[in-house]
């Protein structure tokens, strides 16, 4: 029998820790990272109804997701010097075109791949202007969506009313203390600046920003609660708390439906300020990260989503349940059941996307989220 | 050799400490200087000019502040109140129920604080536990008591009275029975033995649970959003909004240093009063 003692013992551990050390140092020249990916990415992909089907597909891989909690939050983790980590990142449309790409986090997909997939998209994502660059790349693959705007309890406000009322439903003194806003910061930025009349997506200046405050202030004094928390929020609209919430939309509103609470009704105004649009949407891309030592695994994955199982998993996985524009093929289509359906509002997606803007960078950001953060404290 | 022992002891911990000291310090070091940067930049490559400070003042960051140094007050000393007659019955009176009273508490902690709160939500909300049981029993309905500043107190008090408790009880258990039995026998009333013997020699534990929940209390966000619809907006939570959402490093930077600063000068005040040793049970 082979006996150790304590001295080799000690000493075999701290060369092991010792070449596990240099390991992370020399991995990058000599490993081989297609045996690996990560994916940052919102809650869905992460889900092992969707991992695992490619896991068994690359057996020895290392497939790993972690979702985040905000876009700014993901996005600071590659500023932050995650790029080496992160294979794919997943995050709402604005941010690939207006600031991962001109950062260099992101990298450009191989069109002879992916553009084929849009053949089979819904008519309104076959030429999506912002999965290019100004320079023609693709930079992102599109998969779920989803109008944003506000959320009403039916059983108190009809969704005629509602559409019909838009924004402005949330400056009637009526309704003070009968909603709550849903901190969504930056979306609740760009739908203030909508219930102010304004255009979020060009500079706001002068009185503008003064209309913007006061709004701003007259939403958050009459809001009866403030949360990032869409299942409590949906839980105080459907026992009577409240009867509506300032943003919020299918993303929102659909696990309480599908849950039974069809009371509970994702809105899309029927007219707003800007090209006669109140409504906004948002589509999630999937990117490339601009990964210093990339794995090949990223761009297989991201092909493998666009299948009709994988999108029906990622449209319904745990959380929320989405529309994904790969519906426009049949087959995919065909896996929804009814109920599904009525949960991310197919009756009425259609209409509210064409009532609804694209989700861009907000122009005069940081000078609006200081206002609206002012108000907020107020 | 007393001497090269320690002097050896010293050495060989060096690496620890160090390791240690950098783990600790460097975010801290990296923060601090992120503070100095200009608006929203994302390096440390900058000339440093401050101005995230006096953002503070100009936007009313300080009311934020004010809130949750507030907040932090108010909890700490309804937990000092309702934790003193407890603590008391533990370390002198209950023998060995303390112990069952210590597990029940401290199970309370095996689950997460965001549960636990928002066990509460459904407990206190519209059609909850108790609104919900009492319409339907007794036809009487009510509003709920969520979204609020009293909601928020209580559950800073719910959140942390272990971190109250458990200090409490160890400084009254160093109280020694000799000398409340003296002053009474002195003709010292009640009053008296609390006010000049229970609570001077118990000050370390009372200083002990009385930091720790005013430094939780003030760090603390999970209440707030959840029990309380962010009816008042804490500090942390304008530091979370200026990193994420804000996407401005600089200044959540300076307000998480003014935060440290402001916190550690009551720390430090706070344990310069009191012999900590006392408590810790180091031997003189």
């Amino acid at each position: 029998m082979d006996q150790t003692s304590r001295r080799q013992f000690l000493s075999r551990t701290a060369a092991l820790g010792g070449a596990a050390a240099l390991g992370s140092f020399i991995d990058p020249a000599f490993a081989d990272r297609n045996d690996q990916l990560n994916i940052l990415c919102w809650e869905g992909y992460n889900s092992d109804a969707i991992l695992d089907p490619f896991r068994e597909a690359n057996p020895g891989a290392t497939v790993r997701a972690e979702s985040g909690t905000s876009d700014p939050d993901m996005i600071n983790k590659l500023r932050a010097g995650e790029v080496n980590v992160w294979d794919l990142i997943n995050v709402n449309q604005p941010w690939a075109r207006d600031q991962l790409y001109p950062e260099n986090l992101i990298k450009p997909l191989d069109k002879d791949r992916f553009l084929p997939h849009f053949e089979k998209m819904l008519p309104e994502f076959k030429n999506y202007p912002l999965a290019f660059d100004d320079d023609g790349s693709l930079i992102g693959m599109p998969q779920r969506y989803g109008p944003f705007s506000f959320v009403v309890n039916t059983d108190v406000i009809s969704r005629e009313m509602a559409e019909d009322q838009g924004w402005s439903l949330f400056l009637d003194p009526a309704m003070s203390d009968r909603y709550g806003v849903l901190t969504y910061d930056n979306w609740n930025v760009m739908h203030m600046c909508l219930t102010a009349g304004l255009n979020p997506f060009a500079p706001v200046a002068g009185t503008d920003l003064d209309t913007f405050r006061s709004t701003a202030e007259t939403i958050f004094g009459g809001a009866k609660l403030l949360t990032d928390d869409l299942v409590a929020m949906n839980i105080a609209l459907i026992n009577g708390e409240i009867d509506a919430y300032f943003t919020g939309g299918t993303y929102t509103a659909s696990p309480a439906r599908y849950d039974g609470a069809s009371n509970v009704r994702a809105i899309t105004p029927n007219s707003g300020p800007v090209d006669g649009k109140g409504g906004v949407v948002w589509i999630e891309l999937t990117s490339a990260v601009n990964n210093p030592d990339p794995s090949s695994l990223a761009e297989d994955f991201l092909d493998y989503v666009q299948g009709p199982e994988a999108s029906k998993k990622v449209a319904f996985t745990e959380g929320t349940y989405n529309p994904v524009c790969q519906m426009g093929n049949p087959e995919v289509m065909a896996l929804f059941d009814a109920e599904e359906l009525d949960a991310i509002q197919m009756d009425s997606l259609a209409e509210e996307m064409a009532r609804s803007l694209d989700y861009e960078v907000i122009a005069s950001y940081d000078e609006l989220i200081e206002i609206y953060t002012q108000a907020r404290r107020s | 050799m007393q001497r090269l022992n320690n002097k050896l002891g010293l050495f060989s911990a060096l690496p620890m400490l160090s390791i240690l000291a950098i783990a600790f310090f460097a975010p801290l070091l990296v923060v601090a200087i992120f503070s100095s940067m200009p608006p929203k930049v994302f390096t440390l490559t900058h000339i440093p000019d401050f101005s995230a400070y006096s953002v503070f003042f100009q936007q009313g960051f300080y009311r934020s502040l004010l809130w949750s140094l507030g907040a932090a007050f108010i909890s700490t000393v309804i937990l000092l109140v309702v934790c003193w007659p407890l603590a008391f019955g533990m370390a002198k009176i209950f023998k060995s129920f303390t112990l069952v009273l210590t597990i029940a508490v401290v199970m309370s902690l095996f689950v997460s604080e965001n549960i636990r709160l928002f066990g509460w939500v459904l407990t206190l909300m519209k059609g909850g536990l108790i609104e919900g049981h009492m319409r339907a029993w007794l036809g009487i309905g009510f509003d709920s008591p969520l979204y609020g500043v009293p909601v928020i107190v209580f559950g800073l008090v719910y959140a942390y009275l272990p971190f109250m408790l458990f200090p409490l009880a160890q400084g009254i258990a160093t109280v020694p029975d000799d000398a409340r039995q003296a002053a009474a026998d002195l003709g010292a009333s009640r009053w008296q033995i609390f006010a000049q013997i229970d609570v001077p020699l118990a000050a370390p534990g009372i200083v002990v649970g009385c930091l720790l929940c005013f430094v939780l209390s003030a760090g603390a966000v999970a209440e707030s959003k959840i029990l309380g619809g962010q009816a008042i907006i804490t500090i942390t939570d304008d530091i979370e909004t200026a990193f994420t959402f804000g996407q401005d490093w600089p200044l959540g930077s300076a307000l998480s240093v003014i935060f440290i600063a402001i916190v550690s000068v009551f720390a430090l005040l706070a344990i310069s009063v009191v012999d900590l040793d006392k408590i810790m049970g180091r031997k003189r």
